[in-house]
Formats: structure tokens, C-alpha cells, sequence
């Protein structure tokens, strides 16, 4: 060691989090895991509009030949006569289109008798699913964080109530609480949406879910605020005759983010999964909007609706679509969520 | 030996006030909802007077004092009875008449156990040892390819599973019956019927057509416990006591089996003990995309009630309400008990945490 190395200026400290970032970025199945999300997410907005305009045609539309005489429906890539009008002979068959009729793409087949363009569809049933997980986290998020805090730092009489009902309701299967909880709400709730941007429906799916996972925060923000509250920046805080809710915000919130950021992926995930079954029951968002969940029913049937899973008016292509959209968006968001705890916490590994 | 009676005691007392709090509740919810009991007498679909409402609600007896009624329900279990259902009563003549709840109750319990036994030995036959492959050499080939099965197998949900696997094996290959369930003891066919008219069940049937709604069942939690196992092996595999089993000439199997593994037992006791209760929610949709009557199914059913009058079966759900919260129990303390005797130091300790937050998305 010589003197000259001592004198050479010294980097200056880099901040917390582009330390994280670094540790982010340098990480390959987290950048892998980030774009595919990232890809998810433009799919899901943006593709449905962009497909629409190169094919022609949205997946509202309904083309009564996409589906043949006997209903099943045309495979992937066929060109199906746009005309909405079917031609009927005397018995009721259906005849081919006229000659010269105007064709289009359709990238898969319509779904049943109702002859829409699948995939367009699954594009569009993204953006719902999406909007579901993400409100859905928010709204946990905004009962979790508040009573956590409560419960964590005060204990006592709160911290006792939070914490039983919190073991008693995690005990029980969560999905029959919201089955029960949907079934009965749905009339009320279900029309709420806002347009095409946030169809009927995904309101009320992400409000029951937000609120009956919020359990899970809340244990993590009262586990995590009951370690921290006894720390010395808290009693330096309290010292200087802060009050507590001036520790809460200033202090031990801040201390929350990255918990609640490696909470957050993998909970629009499971919430994404929730929608999912919801809908495959039967009782999530009605079943003529498009959602992952719905798309699936459409195949596996809902109690309401043996759908066409028995019969052959379905192809395959109507069980990968929307599983394989939920396969690559639920396992990007678990290796986001454990390549973010990575980045934060590099000595837990 | 006084402390596990003690032990066993408390846990049984304890049981039997969830069971109360648990009934309570549903009783609380179901008066919350303001209920038509009414809907299942008079056909559903059609307008429905108000006469008929009260009409119906007092032939169900469910216009009576609510805490008479909640007291008549409990009376009623203590004698055994569960009481009528109210999906399906017809009124005929004047006269009602209404199913009792059991025979459609307690094949569905044994379905359901069928699932959540044989699933449960299952997963943790098929995790233990990719468990131990994994968690052995972390970083290797063998690790990453069974890391991100285990990542798509929490990622699966169990309809999509069920979904694929009867179409692979079910419609396209044939090999196995796509769904229902068949009883484990053979009965004769019923009456009426010729005696050697074709009828399903015995060991043989039963288990086929319980494959697929075990591999299902078992694929999401062999993911969950196969991550556990891997990460306890990978922690204790550098012990001491490890490398002392090693130096005095230990071979491979006989260290992973008596020095490393036994580390993992007492967490998946502890994780099977916990995912009970998940295990039921997964339970629903196995049983759904199997089409098996099962108690998951029973219950959902009990709740939405029937599709056109949209009312819960109150009578069912309480039933069924009763058996999930006894399955919860009993295994908790099945499982309590285990812990006892496998690690008696932590014997009436509260258990350590819980894999229910990874798998809330299915359950």
C-alpha cells in the first residue's frame, strides 16, 4: 500500500437503490423476467388495437361462418367471409357464403357459436386480468399497509384483534369466502366499469380480492414493523418528541418499500390465479368479457354453463391461448418478485 | 405422558370452539345477505309473489326466530342429524317435501378425503427425493431444471392442469376415464337392475380414476414442498455433522436419508399441517375440472345456491361448513400430534411459518 493510492479521490458513496439496480440489472433471469412482463403488458394494451388495425377487425366483431355447419369453429389462420349474413336453405342448413364475398384473416377461430376472433380476444382479456391484479394489490395494499402499521407498532388491544382474525380467516380456503362474498354482491357491484378501458365487472372482482388477500400484507407490514420499532432511529425519532404516527410516515415506512415491492409482483400473480378460478366457478366478471379467466371457462365450463369442454366446439388452441398467457405472465411475475428480494437483500439468498 | 394429554386436551377444546365460532359465523353471514329461503319452494325463474316468499320461508321454517333456528340447528347435530335440504324441495298437494342433507354429504366427504390423502402422499413421494437431487448440488443442471418446473408448477393453476392432462390422457390417448369418481368398495348394482349389470368400483377403478385428480392436486404442492426440501437440504448439507458421516465412510443414500433429510421432515409436517385448509380450496377446482361431486364442489354449489334462484342452501352449507372446519381440525391436530412425537422439544410450541401466501392464487 503506498501512498499515492491513499491520495487518489475517493468515488463518492453511491446511493441504496443504484446499488438494487445494479444488483438488478447485472442479474439475467430478472431482466429476462422484467421484459417478458414488459412484453405481457404491451400485448395486453396495446396489441389488441395494433392486431385489430392490421387484420381488420376487432374481437368484438362476430363472423357467422368462422364456425361450420355443425359449429365447431374454424381453425388457426383461416380466411373467413366477413358477411354477417348466414344464408339459410329450406331445411335450415347453413349454405356457403355468396361467391366474391369480401375475406379476412382470422388469426384463430371464433369461440363456439358465437364465431369471434380468439386471439384478439386473449389479447384483449390481458388487459382485464391485468387490471384485476394490479387494483386488486392496490386495494390490499391500502387496507394492509394502515392496519399493519396500527397493529406493528402500537400492539396491544388492535394488534391482538388484527392478529386473530387474521389467523382465524387464513386458516379457511379463501376462495369460499369470496365465492360466497361474489355470489352475493354481483348484482350490486358487477355492472361497475368504466367503458372499454375497465370493463363491467373487473371492480368488483378486484375489490373482493384485494380485499380478502389483505391479509397477507398485513402480516408481513405488522412482522416487519414490530422488528423495527424498537430500533435506535426510532428511538432517536421519539426522542426529539416526534409523535407516532410522525415515526410511522417518516421513518418506518420508507423501511416498507422494498417489502411491499417484493410482496406486489408475485400478489398481481396470485391475483391474476384468483381471477382465474373466479371465473372458471362462475362467478367473477361476466362471462361476455373477455378475461383470461373467462376465456378458459369457455373451454372447462362454469357451474352456470357446462360450456364446451364436453363437446367439440372448442379446438385446442382456446386451452393454450389464454393458459400460455397466464403461464408466461404469472411465472414473470414470481421471478421478478424473487429477483427483486434478490437485489435487495444479496445476503438472504 | 401428562403433558400430551394436557396437550391433547387443550387442542380438542380448541377445535370444538372453532367449530362453534365457525358455525356462528356462517349463520351471521347467511342473515347478513337478507336470504329468500322462499325461492327453493315455489319454481324458480318465474316472478315470485311476496306471499309466496313468506309461504315458502315458513314451510322451510326459516321465518322463525333466528335464535330459535340457530339453536334448533345445533340440537339437531347433537343428535347426528344434519336436517332437510332445500335444493330440490317440491311442493306437491300442499305437502313439502325436502331430501335430508345426508346422503348427498357423506360420499362427498370420502371423495374429497380420497383426493387430499392420495394427492397429499403423493406430492411429498415425488418431492422428497427431487428435493434432495436439487437442494444436494444448488447450481446445477439437475437444480435449475428442477427449480423451474417447481416455478411453473406454482404458476399452474390446477383447472389448466386438470384441463391438459384430460386431453392428453384422458381424450387422446385413452388411458385413463376423464372424470367422476367410483367408489373403493364394490356395491351391487341397484334394484332393478340385473345382478351382473356393469357397475363401477373396487380398488381398481377407484384408483384409476383418481390418477389424474392426485397428479393434479399434487402438482401445485409438489412445486411448493419440492422449494422447501431443497432449501433445507441445500442448508444442512454443509453441517458437520454431514461431512463427519462422510469421513467415517457414510455412503451417498445412507448420509442424505439419516443425516440430511430428517432436517426437511419436521417442515413439511409443519407445511402439511398448514396447507389443510389450502389443500380444500385446490380441492374445488380438482374436483371441478374432474366433474367429481366432491365436498369442495358441495359447498360452492351450497353457496351459489341454485343458478336460477340464486339463494344459498343454507341447511347444506352448514353441513358442509361443519365437515371442511372437523377435516381442518382433526388434520391440525393429527399433525400437532406428529410434531410431538418427531421433535419433542417443540411439542406444544406454536408452529413456524406457513406456504399459504405462495399459494393463494389457487386456493
Amino acid at each position: 500500500m503506498t501512498a499515492v493510492e491513499l491520495d487518489r479521490p475517493r468515488a463518492a458513496p453511491r446511493a441504496a437503490w443504484r446499488l438494487t439496480l445494479g444488483r438488478f440489472l447485472s442479474d439475467r433471469a430478472a431482466v429476462a423476467s422484467l421484459a417478458a412482463f414488459a412484453l405481457v403488458l404491451f400485448a395486453s394494451f396495446a396489441g389488441g388495437p395494433i392486431v385489430s388495425a392490421i387484420v381488420g377487425h376487432n374481437g368484438f366483431q362476430q363472423f357467422p361462418y368462422a364456425t361450420d355447419a355443425s359449429l365447431d369453429p374454424v381453425g388457426g389462420w383461416s380466411r373467413v367471409p366477413t358477411t354477417q349474413q348466414v344464408r339459410l336453405d329450406e331445411y335450415g342448413n347453413v349454405l356457403p357464403p355468396p361467391k366474391g364475398s369480401t375475406k379476412t384473416l382470422m388469426v384463430l377461430g371464433g369461440d363456439g357459436p358465437l364465431g369471434r376472433d380468439e386471439f384478439i380476444r386473449v389479447l384483449d382479456g390481458g388487459k382485464a386480468s391485468i387490471e384485476v391484479g394490479v387494483f386488486a394489490v392496490l386495494i390490499s395494499a391500502l387496507i394492509a399497509v394502515p392496519l399493519g402499521c396500527l397493529a406493528g407498532f402500537y400492539g396491544g388491544k388492535v394488534d391482538a384483534i388484527v392478529s386473530r382474525l387474521t389467523e382465524w380467516v387464513m386458516a379457511f380456503p379463501l376462495i369460499f369466502f369470496l365465492v360466497f362474498a361474489t355470489v352475493h354482491l354481483t348484482s350490486t357491484l358487477r355492472p361497475i366499469g368504466w367503458g372499454h378501458d375497465i370493463p363491467a365487472g373487473v371492480p368488483m372482482v378486484a375489490l373482493l380480492i384485494g380485499v380478502f388477500t389483505s391479509f397477507y400484507p398485513l402480516r408481513l407490514v405488522r412482522a416487519q414493523l414490530l422488528t423495527l420499532r424498537n430500533s435506535e432511529f426510532v428511538d432517536s425519532s421519539r426522542m426529539v418528541g416526534a409523535s407516532g404516527l410522525r415515526i410511522i410516515r417518516k421513518d418506518l415506512l420508507p423501511h416498507l418499500i422494498p417489502t411491499l415491492l417484493v410482496w406486489g409482483a408475485v400478489a398481481v400473480a396470485t391475483d391474476m390465479l384468483l381471477e382465474v378460478g373466479l371465473s372458471v366457478i362462475g362467478v367473477g366478471v361476466q362471462s361476455s368479457t373477455a378475461t383470461w379467466g373467462t376465456l378458459l371457462a369457455q373451454t372447462t365450463g362454469t357451474i352456470y354453463n357446462a360450456g364446451f369442454g364436453g363437446g367439440d366446439h372448442h379446438t385446442t388452441w382456446h386451452t393454450v391461448w389464454p393458459t400460455l398467457a397466464i403461464l408466461i405472465s404469472v411465472v414473470s411475475l414470481n421471478q421478478l418478485s424473487e429477483s427483486l428480494r434478490r437485489a435487495i437483500e444479496p445476503w438472504r439468498r | 405422558m401428562k403433558r400430551i394429554g394436557f396437550f391433547l386436551t387443550r387442542r380438542i377444546a380448541g377445535g370444538v370452539l372453532t367449530l362453534v365460532a365457525v358455525v356462528t359465523f356462517t349463520w351471521l353471514m347467511y342473515w347478513s345477505i337478507s336470504p329468500q329461503p322462499g325461492r327453493f319452494v315455489y319454481p324458480a325463474g318465474i316472478k315470485i309473489t311476496n306471499f309466496q316468499l313468506a309461504d315458502g320461508a315458513h314451510r322451510l321454517g326459516a321465518d322463525r326466530p333466528k335464535l330459535t333456528q340457530y339453536g334448533d340447528w345445533w340440537w339437531h347435530l347433537l343428535h347426528g342429524s344434519f336436517g332437510q335440504r332445500w335444493t330440490g324441495a317440491t311442493l306437491n298437494d300442499n305437502v313439502l317435501t325436502t331430501a335430508p342433507v345426508g346422503p348427498l354429504l357423506y360420499p362427498s366427504v370420502r371423495e374429497t378425503l380420497s383426493i387430499l390423502l392420495g394427492g397429499a402422499i403423493l406430492a411429498v413421494l415425488i418431492s422428497v427425493p427431487l428435493g434432495a437431487i436439487a437442494g444436494r448440488r444448488v447450481g446445477s443442471l439437475a437444480d435449475r431444471v428442477i427449480s423451474i418446473g417447481a416455478l411453473v408448477g406454482v404458476c399452474t393453476h390446477p383447472i389448466v392442469t386438470g384441463k391438459l392432462l384430460t386431453q392428453w390422457f384422458g381424450i387422446d390417448l385413452g388411458w385413463l376415464p376423464i372424470g367422476g369418481y367410483c367408489s373403493f368398495v364394490k356395491h351391487p348394482p341397484p334394484a332393478g337392475l340385473p345382478a351382473n349389470f356393469p357397475t363401477c368400483g373396487g380398488p381398481v377403478d377407484w384408483a384409476t380414476h383418481l390418477i389424474m385428480p392426485w397428479f393434479t392436486f399434487a402438482f401445485l404442492f409438489l412445486a411448493l414442498y419440492t422449494r422447501m426440501i431443497r432449501a433445507s437440504v441445500a442448508e444442512s448439507i454443509h453441517e458437520d455433522y454431514v461431512r463427519t458421516a462422510r469421513a467415517k465412510g457414510a455412503r451417498e443414500r445412507r448420509v442424505m436419508a439419516r443425516h440430511v433429510l430428517p432436517n426437511a421432515s419436521l417442515r413439511v409436517l409443519t407445511m402439511v399441517g398448514m396447507d389443510i385448509g389450502t389443500a380444500l380450496g385446490v380441492a374445488v377446482f380438482v374436483e371441478f375440472a374432474y366433474g367429481i361431486p366432491g365436498l369442495a364442489r358441495l359447498s360452492i354449489d351450497a353457496m351459489t345456491g341454485d343458478p336460477l334462484a340464486s339463494a344459498t342452501d343454507l341447511p347444506m352449507l352448514l353441513a358442509v361448513v361443519t365437515m371442511i372446519t372437523l377435516i381442518v381440525v382433526i388434520g391440525n391436530l393429527v399433525v400437532d400430534t406428529l410434531y410431538a412425537v418427531v421433535d419433542p422439544r417443540t411439542g406444544t410450541a406454536d408452529r413456524p411459518g406457513r406456504t399459504k401466501e405462495i399459494a393463494a392464487g389457487v386456493m
